[in-house]
Parts: C-alpha cells; structure tokens; sequence
C-alpha cells in the first residue's frame, strides 16, 4: 500500500476506535493504528505467509475469506472497516459493501480506478489496462469487478451510502490538482469514507 | 532438556465447585528446562482427557515419549531452551496426582469411587497453587488442546492478570450435546462390565478392563475422523499373525482392539468417568448465565484459538465461537484452521503451520 494512502487511511480512523481490517496482508497498518492510535484492531487475511507475520507483529488476525465471512462479524459493532485494494476481488463487491455497513458505522474503501486516463489509452488501443496498481496482466489478476470512480459513486448512491470523504491518488501515488478536480479520469486510485444513510 | 518429575503436596486445601473439599492434596509434576531469573519464560501446558503430566521426552529407556513430545523440546515449538514448560497430572487422574487411586488422608484408604467430582475450573485453582509454589506469578503461556484447550481458556478468564498468552486449541467453550453423548456409551460400557462392582473394584482386586478397553476403542473413533480412517487401514485386511484377538477380519479392527487393550492396562475406571464429566460439565459461560461474552470480558491475554479442519469432535467452528466471543467484547485473539491429518488428534502433532504459528505467537509482543 502506498504511503499517501496509508496517511489518508489513518487520518480518518479516530483515536481508540474499534477497527477491522479485511484483506489485512502482514498487519502494518493494524500495527501502526494500534501504536499511533490506540485502536483496538483485528485483521481478516488468508494468505498463510501474511497470517503468520500478523501473528508475530502481536496483531489479532482471522483466517478468513472474505468472500464468505464478512457476516460472521456482524455482531461486534466497529467503528471503521478497511477494505483496502480488495473489493473488486470479490464475488459481490455491493453485497460486501452492505454488510460492511452492518457491522461497522463507517467504512474505508479504496479501488483502482479503470476510467483513468491510461487505463483508456490502453483500452482504446485494444488492450487490457496495465498500470501500477492494475499491474496484473488479465489472465493472472485476480480483480473480477472493476470499476470507473463514477461506477463506485453511483453504487453508493443505489444503495444509499453516504460519502463521507474522499480522496484520489494520481498513477505515482500522489495527491494532484487534475485527480482531484477531474478524478473519473485522473484520478489512478479512490479512497471513500461511507457510511449508512 | 533438563527434566524434573516432581511429586508436590499442598496442604492449603482446595474447595472443589461441587462443594466438596479436599483438605490436602498432591500434583505430579513435569518440568523442562529452566525458570529464568525474572522468572517469566514460564508455560504451562494442560493436558487433555487421557494424557498426564508426561508431556515431552523421556527420563529412561522404557518410557513412552510425553503426549506432546512432538511441539515441546529444544527448538521445537514450545522450545525449552527458551522456555521453562510446566506440565500436572489432572486432580482426579491417575498418573501420581490425588485421584481415586490415591489414599484419602482422611479415611486412610483408596479414595475409589469416593474420589469427588472435579472440574475444569477445579484444575486451574490447583494449578493456581502449583505457580505459586514455583514462584511464578504470570506465565508467559498456557495452552493445550482439547480438554486442555478449555483449561487454557479457564485460566485466562480465572486469572486474567497471571498470564500473557493463552493457546486454545482444537477445544470449545462447552462440550457439545453430541460430546456428552459419545462420553456416556463410554461411561456406560464401564459401568456394565461386571469387575467395576459399581466403582468399587479396587477393594475386590479387580480391574473393568474390557469396559475400559470398550470405552477407549470409541474414543479413537472420535479422536480420528473418516477420511483419515480410510486413509490409515482402508479396507485392508489384518495380517493374520499379527491378529491381537481371533475375531478380527480389517487392520481397523485389529488397532481399535490394541488401542483400547493397552489403555485398559495403564488408566483407571473411576479416573475415566471422572475426567469425561469434567469435559461434559465445562460451559465457560456457567458463571454469567450463558453469556460468553460476559464472561470473556474478563480476559487481558492474548489468545490463539487452532482449530482443524478434520476434527469432527471439537470442529473448526467451535474455535470460531470462541474467536467471535473475543472480539465482541475486545479481546486479542488471533484464529487459525488448520490442515489436520489426525481428526482431533492433530494438536498434538507438529505440522509445519502450526509449530511456525505457535512460535510466531510466543515471539510476539
């Protein structure tokens, strides 16, 4: 995960608050928000090499696919979900957004952006996108259901989500004028803070 | 590895939760390698229904290796070069601990039958009295799997503040209905073999061998699963001149029959009934009414909860109660399934996750 966007991440969690992250990978940022934030944190993952670096940085971590256990989760009252650089892996990315929002007041989202200017380029040169953070030719990536930044803000829309805040990267990883004025198309990376209506 | 079996008696007395009390009594214990000067490189390890304080290694030549040899020694798992491993005979037991194979101080004469019910929660209390008489006032870790996966979760609950980590494994906070079923035929297999004399053997030279034998072939069914059955014997038939008793035809048979033969020779009746309500009785949640969580909120430790994805006694889905109680009330608790190639059995085996898991967790800050 980037830095700029790990800087976003943390800002909007508050202090102490109850945090669950899915798709956790080796639980730096679970560690960073427990030490800079005192959050309480569990991670979701299962990659078995990544659980096993959860469970030596001390960070609680659930084998888990997400895919099919976001709902187990539902009684435990979060403040935050992080679901980052995953939801268009999974099978029903709406449907995970909802119960996302059942377990959790607010949710942090982030997703590679396929309006981005390059990832047209591409496409109107017969292509299959390949960018830094679409770096997967299309037979190995694993993204089953990516979407344009105004594909996502209509979602939240249909489904009723509010948008708390938001905030887009351009393709080095940065904050940028043009991202954030004209974000559909240079915007490589959005990150969302939605909540239930 | 350093290794101490140590008979310990305490005289303090311990009140029982059946009400009864026991006004002295001894613990067989086990230790490996050594207390360090802070004395906080400390783990216990609980054992399950039939193991003992026997948990790693062996002193002579004609010992069997400890029930968890396999994740405690040097550089293994539990790593005694690291860490100073503490290991008890359950109270009510029959390896050296008071049990009804010991006197009863008060009658002078074999507790038998006599010997009162135990818990779960019993044997932390006592095993609270064995850190105090070691000295340590907070153990790094306490784990076991099973029965003494539930000890593990007991202490943390009982004693939040006397231990850093617990390792829960292939366990449940309660027995399910079809444990206390499956503890019952066994149970009953024993109370119907003519030498048990209503638990009162002992005294006519006897011993309920063949309900034991019985009791313990059921329990192996339990402790395996059916694929691994299948995988171990198939269909396979037994060797005629390896055959332990004429009527066998499948080597399933043939191991269920040396199986529950030797346990019948080293374990006792009344122990056996004693261990197996002990299992039936524990429900975490009994002191708040039912609620788990309650009760977990209590917990300071870090916990690791292991289950296995073979284990059809303490199935992976009773770790994951326990993981979920963890996290709605804010306890740290990581939760693993493993690949298991043993059924139940597989906590006590050091496959190559689950020894980097348990490693990873006592490194971990």
């Amino acid at each position: 995960m980037n830095t700029s966007l790990i800087h976003i991440i943390k800002k909007w969690i508050p202090e102490k608050s109850k945090v669950i992250d899915f798709g956790c990978g080796d639980g730096s940022l679970l560690k960073d928000l427990i030490d800079e934030k005192k959050i309480r944190g569990y991670g979701v993952e299962i990659d078995h090499n990544k659980i096993q670096e959860c469970i030596l940085k001390g960070i609680s971590v659930i084998e888990k696919d997400i895919d099919e256990g976001i709902q187990d989760f539902e009684s435990c009252n979060f403040d935050v979900a992080v679901m980052a650089s995953s939801i268009q892996c999974l099978k029903e990315p709406h449907l995970a957004l909802r119960k996302m929002l059942k377990l959790s007041k607010q949710c942090i989202v982030t997703l590679p952006n396929l309006g981005f200017w390059k990832c047209r380029l591409d496409l109107a040169q017969g292509r299959m996108p390949v960018t830094p953070n679409l770096p997967s030719s299309w037979y190995e990536t694993k993204n089953l259901h990516l979407c344009t930044i105004k594909d996502f803000e209509t979602l939240c829309f249909e489904e009723g989500f509010v948008i708390n805040e938001k905030f887009f990267l351009n393709d080095k990883g940065a904050k940028s004028a043009m991202a954030s004025t004209f974000p559909n198309t240079f915007a490589s990376e959005g990150i969302y803070l939605i909540a239930k209506k | 590895m350093k290794t101490k079996t140590e008979l310990i008696k305490f005289n303090q007395g311990l009140d029982l939760e059946s009400g009864a009390r026991l006004n002295t009594f001894d613990l067989m214990v086990e230790t490996y390698g050594e207390l360090n000067k802070d004395k906080d490189n400390a783990i216990l390890v609980c054992h399950a229904f039939s193991g003992n304080h026997h948990a790693a290694g062996k002193s002579s030549d004609n010992e069997a290796l400890g029930w968890w040899d396999e994740v405690i020694g040097p550089g293994k798992a539990i790593d005694t070069d690291k860490f100073f491993v503490v290991c008890s005979n359950n109270l009510g037991g029959c390896s050296g601990s008071s049990g009804p194979l010991s006197i009863n101080p008060e009658t002078n004469e074999l507790y038998g039958k006599d010997f009162p019910l135990v818990s779960v929660t019993d044997w932390v209390n006592s095993q609270k009295l064995l850190s105090d008489y070691l000295g340590i006032s907070k153990w790094h870790m306490v784990a076991g799997g099973s029965l003494g996966g539930m000890q593990a979760l007991q202490w943390a609950i009982s004693y939040p503040k006397k231990l850093k980590k617990a390792g829960i494994f292939a366990t449940a906070t309660k027995s399910s209905t079809q444990n206390i079923a499956m503890n019952e035929v066994g149970r009953e297999a024993i109370r119907k073999d003519k030498n048990f004399m209503e638990g009162d053997y002992l005294n006519h030279n006897v011993k309920p061998k063949s309900g034991l034998k019985t009791a313990r072939m059921l329990g192996h069914i339990t402790y395996s699963s059916e694929d691994i059955m299948d995988q171990k014997f198939g269909r396979k038939f037994q060797d005629i001149k390896s055959k332990i008793e004429g009527t066998v035809d499948y080597e399933v048979e043939n191991y269920l029959q040396y199986k529950g033969e030797k346990f019948s020779d080293t374990f006792d009746a009344n122990s056996y009934i004693l261990m197996t309500k002990a299992m039936d009785g524990y429900d975490a949640s009994f002191s708040s009414n039912g609620s788990l969580e309650e009760v977990m909120k209590r917990i300071k430790a870090k916990l690791l909860v292991v289950g296995f994805d073979s284990d059809w006694l303490y199935p992976p889905k009773r770790s994951k109660e326990i993981q979920l109680a963890a996290m709605n009330v804010d306890v740290q608790c990581s939760c693993v399934i493993l690949k298991g190639e043993q059924g139940h059995d597989s906590f006590l085996f050091a496959s190559d996750r689950y020894v980097k898991i348990i490693k990873g967790f006592l490194d971990s800050k």
